[in-house]
């Protein structure tokens, strides 16, 4: 009997997760990117204090560029590999969407929990209220491994890919990231923010998580 | 029982027509070669008949008891052995099994695996541990032959499975291959072999 969506998506990241623990490149290469930018941002201020919007802002832009490297990774692997038509194959779509999500959003999380409390430190940014600053950046790395995995496997085959899901990526999470500067402004003691702004990213995330499920099965299907 | 029709197919990339007005049933319980020169369509039918690639022209229409099948309930029909399927190298063979059969909803045993493991022609000791990456083309063939035996598919797609196999390997496949058959499932050999051609109930030449 074939597994359920459920089931299938927890085999699909089960196997995401373990080939990219061995392979490691993927991560190596999002931690170092984070690394890099982090240390050039805080030598450039060479101790100058920011105002919060700022530091937010800064945060934002260096998640951002620093998940580019990671979240389109999961069906570029494949396709460089040739593993591709094997999990066309295998794989029902929304198995592998949700699996490939979830691996994603463990990937950011994993780059979020490395990175932001480097640029804390870095900064010398205080937080004044962390749980806000914590769901705002689960809540945003949500919306990024959604349309991150979505927008992966519509560039996958492009010659151009890296490029094109950029491009393609800083539009469709727009009303994820700047509501996401906003609460970060707040945590770190600014004005801008409310609890609605959190409110509209979640609800931003379950319409991309909607929109990528109907659209992926025209993607994964030719019939 | 089931069937794949192709009714007035034809294939093309861009200008270049591959083959044009192919009409043809295949039935279960018999085994089908598709035939013809390098480039005349014979992965491209596999494709088609798998649906994992649209006819741009005519029907290809896959059916069990006169019901047409179509995305995910025609993928969980089909298991498929081709050059370009390749296997996870950072896994075992183990590992590669699992993943793939457990998407299939077969839950893999240790029974199960090393049965199988024998039977395409593969020790347990030499696969212990080591990530496909390092296996030879031949091994790697045999495990796909492995996935495939124990897909539980009805509808197996065969391009080139000999390719890659000694003497003894290529027996095993059409052993197989004839047991599938018997046991009412399509079995489409996409071949230039004459051994395969001959091991046939039917031929598609291109």
């Amino acid at each position: 009997m074939i597994p359920s969506a459920f089931e299938g998506a927890r085999i699909v990241m089960c196997k995401e997760l373990r080939v990219s623990f061995r392979q490691q490149a993927g991560w190596c290469a999002m931690l170092m990117f984070a690394l890099t930018t982090l240390a050039c941002v805080s030598l450039s201020l060479s101790g100058g204090i920011l105002e919060p919007k700022l530091q937010a802002a800064l945060l934002w832009v260096i998640l951002f560029f620093s998940s580019m490297a990671g979240a389109d990774r999961g069906f570029a692997d494949e396709d460089m590999a040739g593993t591709l038509p094997t999990l066309r194959l295998y794989g029902a779509s929304q198995s592998v969407l949700w699996g490939k999500v979830g691996y994603t959003f463990c990937l950011l999380l994993i780059l979020a929990a490395f990175l932001v409390p480097l640029y804390l430190i870095f900064l010398d940014v205080m937080i004044l209220r962390p749980l806000w600053l914590l769901a705002a950046i689960i809540v945003g790395m949500a919306g990024l491994s959604i349309a991150g995995t979505l927008l992966g496997a519509l560039a996958t085959g492009a010659s151009v890919r890296g490029g094109i899901f950029t491009v393609l990526m800083l539009p469709v999470i727009l009303p994820v990231f700047l509501p996401g500067i906003a609460l970060t402004d707040m945590a770190f003691g600014g004005e801008g923010g409310s609890g609605s702004y959190l409110l509209g990213m979640i609800l931003y995330d379950l319409m991309l998580g909607v929109a990528a499920s109907l659209l992926f099965d025209y993607l994964w299907y030719d019939d | 029982m089931i069937e794949i029709t192709f009714e007035d197919v034809c294939a093309a990339y861009g200008e270049h027509v591959i083959f044009s007005h192919l009409s043809k049933r295949v039935i279960g319980g018999h085994i089908t070669a598709v035939t013809g020169e390098n480039g005349s369509g014979k992965s491209t039918l596999l494709r088609l008949a798998g649906h994992l690639l649209h006819a741009q022209v005519g029907h290809v229409l896959v059916r069990v008891d006169g019901k047409e099948i179509r995305q995910s309930e025609l993928r969980s029909h089909i298991a498929m052995v081709t050059p370009e399927m390749k296997l996870y190298d950072q896994l075992t063979a183990r590992e590669n099994m699992d993943f793939l059969l457990r998407l299939r909803g077969v839950a893999l045993t240790d029974a199960m695996y090393k049965d199988c493991i024998r039977h395409v022609g593969l020790s347990e000791e030499e696969l212990e541990g080591k990530y496909i990456g390092t296996f030879s083309t031949g091994m790697r063939q045999r495990l796909k032959l492995a996935v495939l035996f124990l897909s539980g598919a009805d509808i197996w797609l065969l391009d080139e499975p000999g390719a890659n196999l000694d003497a003894a390997g290529r027996g095993m496949l059409l052993q197989a291959s004839r047991q599938a058959a018997d046991m009412g499932r399509i079995v489409l050999i996409a071949t230039n072999d004459n051994e395969e051609e001959a091991a046939a109930d039917d031929t598609i030449r291109l």
